[in-house]
């Protein structure tokens, strides 16, 4: 087991964010987190990152209990991740963005600087190596975080909706990209609005709704359940919805 | 290339300054260029790479200060035994200090820096041992070379230039190493630096220690230089301010944005003081408002930040949108 998430409880005040989530995750994996606005995947997300403190229950890597562990030592065990915002160092050019990962793993500048630039090239970004970050639109930030990230030399990458505000283009390329990171034997969890992104992408799905998971499972069988349709759209649409598809009611573009 | 050539015009005119304009009025003047920019280059290191804004940084240029004038008036030994001294002391005061207010952000951590070195100025200001309001005094008679106390500025001037030198050296040496990398990743969002692994808190620190240990320095030559301290020249809140100004208006994180804040705001000080005379003091702080105004309205980046030039990106992957 890669990473494993047990019990996991995130209450701000008295709200519960996420109640009572576990999830393991297997070599190899795609896990897609899903669920309407609010529902509590973004906040489980980042208390596997370590960027929130969990209430109770442990999260666990290669079996070593990371809960207490901060970010920056996680993303030395191997876990890194991108934000649903994208944070560009704005003040760099895009080669030093991709550095600071690759320091990561060397405190030579040169030695960073060929392993930055090799990421670039596999993320097809190396002609823009040198040119400043903060000239980057939506796509190319967040193609860059994900270059960063790799250049930590990850286990497990999580990304954070990191197709948002991209156009059926662009998203069909950051598809590919996601794909050739799992083909190079990256474990990863995405968190995703776009249902057509995790329906190609995810080997396992879970949902969350209301900070509770409420399904877990393949894409088509989450996809299908009753109370995974009912989350999204309520409950008189679930009905009137039985026996569509539930991608096309769920939206998301026409690939 | 380019750079190398800049830099030895730079270094040329540095040395031959004092030979060239020869009065004692213009020496001093350049000595005390140098001695400023050495101690707003310290501030650099951490208000201008690193991006937290230190108010408070006359706090080690007073242990500086202070070290060097006890290491005379308390044991009798040349100021320059003082200076070691002053920098362990400002290095673990930097750890004591920065451990908890690095924590904060933005103006919090301007806020509890200030707060520190008003406390110190307070506490410093009512310890009989440490000369309370008085202050300390250096060697009146110089004894030997050793207690470097001389008429002319001269000697000063080129002792100021050798440090700023090995200051500006060892600035640079960061900027190209891993920690200079991930200072500037923690300016602009510590939260995406440290999920790639960068220590943030811990470089932080080591950033604000090595800064304290050269503003140490200047503290330690100021007080040389002038053969004495007291707790308004020492810690007053003026001297933050001076270095935060001459470091934020030549371009605080460029590496010679200090050295051409202080060649401008040093003279202009000299020259309002000479001629308002005492009842100048006050117009100075009028000044120095005004510079902040026009600094944060104008020309956030600095002076030096107009020279940096602005490279067009390729935008010809289609990764690549105008923002």
């Amino acid at each position: 087991m890669l990473l494993e998430a047990r019990d996991i409880t995130k209450a701000f005040g008295s709200f519960k964010a996420v109640d009572d989530a576990s999830v393991t995750l297997e070599q190899g994996d795609i896990l897609g987190l899903i669920g309407p606005n609010g529902a509590g995947k973004s906040t489980f997300f980042n208390c596997l990152t370590g960027d929130l403190k969990t209430t109770s229950g442990r999260v666990l890597l290669e079996g070593r209990d990371i809960t207490d562990v901060t970010p920056e030592l996680r993303a030395g065990l191997g876990l890194a991740r991108t934000f649903q915002v994208p944070q560009t160092f704005e003040g760099m050019t895009v080669l030093e963005n991709v550095m600071i990962g690759a320091f990561l793993r060397t405190a030579h500048r040169k030695e960073a600087e060929t392993k930055a630039r090799a990421v670039l090239e596999r993320v097809g970004m190396s002609r823009l190596a040198d040119a400043p970050a903060r000239s980057l639109g939506t796509p190319g930030r967040k193609r860059l975080e994900i270059a960063r990230a790799l250049a930590t030399e990850p286990k497990v990458l999580l990304l954070d909706e990191a197709m948002a505000g991209l156009n059926a283009h662009e998203v069909k390329l950051a598809i590919d990209l996601v794909r050739e990171i799992h083909r190079s034997g990256i474990t990863l969890v995405i968190v995703e609005h776009i249902m057509e992104v995790i329906m190609s992408l995810a080997s396992r799905v879970m949902v969350f709704h209301q900070g509770k998971e409420i399904a877990r499972g393949s894409p088509r069988e989450v996809t299908s359940n009753p109370a995974v349709i009912e989350a999204y759209l309520g409950k008189r649409a679930a009905k009137a919805a039985a026996g569509r598809t539930p991608a096309e009611l769920m939206g998301g573009p026409d690939l | 290339m380019r750079r190398l050539i800049w830099l030895s015009v730079v270094a040329a005119i540095a040395i031959a300054y004092p030979l060239l304009l020869s009065s004692p009025f213009q020496q001093r003047l350049g000595a005390l260029v140098l001695l400023y920019a050495i101690a707003a280059s310290a501030w650099n290191i951490v208000g201008g790479y690193a991006g937290q804004v230190s108010v408070g940084h006359v706090v080690f240029f007073g242990c500086g200060a202070y070290a060097a004038m006890g290491s005379y008036a308390k044991f009798g030994l040349s100021p320059l035994f003082g200076v070691p001294g002053g920098i362990v002391i400002a290095v673990g005061l930097a750890a004591i200090i920065g451990v908890p207010t690095l924590r904060l952000s933005g103006h919090y951590f301007s806020m509890a820096t200030i707060a520190v070195a008003e406390t110190m100025r307070l506490i410093v200001t009512n310890t009989d041992w440490l000369g309370a309001a008085v202050g300390l005094s250096g060697p009146t008679v110089p004894r030997n070379i050793f207690d470097l106390s001389f008429l002319s500025s001269l000697p000063y001037y080129y002792l100021f230039l050798v440090i700023l030198a090995v200051t500006l050296f060892i600035t640079w040496w960061m900027t190209n190493s891993r920690m200079g990398f991930y200072l500037r990743a923690i300016k602009d969002s510590e939260r995406a630096a440290r999920s790639l692994g960068a220590p943030a808190s811990r470089t932080k620190l080591y950033a604000y220690m090595l800064s304290a240990a050269f503003t140490s320095v200047a503290g330690a030559l100021y007080a040389m230089m002038f053969g004495f301290v007291d707790p308004e020249s020492g810690l007053g809140i003026l001297i933050s301010v001076k270095i935060l100004i001459m470091a934020a208006l030549g371009g605080a994180g460029l590496l010679f944005g200090p050295l051409v804040g202080a060649a401008i705001l040093v003279p202009l000080e000299e020259i309002s003081n000479s001629w308002l005379g005492g009842r100048g003091a006050g117009l100075t702080f009028v000044l120095y408002g005004a510079i902040i105004v026009l600094i944060a309205r104008f020309q956030p980046g600095g002076l030096l930040s107009l020279f940096t030039r602005r490279r067009k990106p390729t935008s010809d992957t289609g990764a690549s949108h105008a923002p």
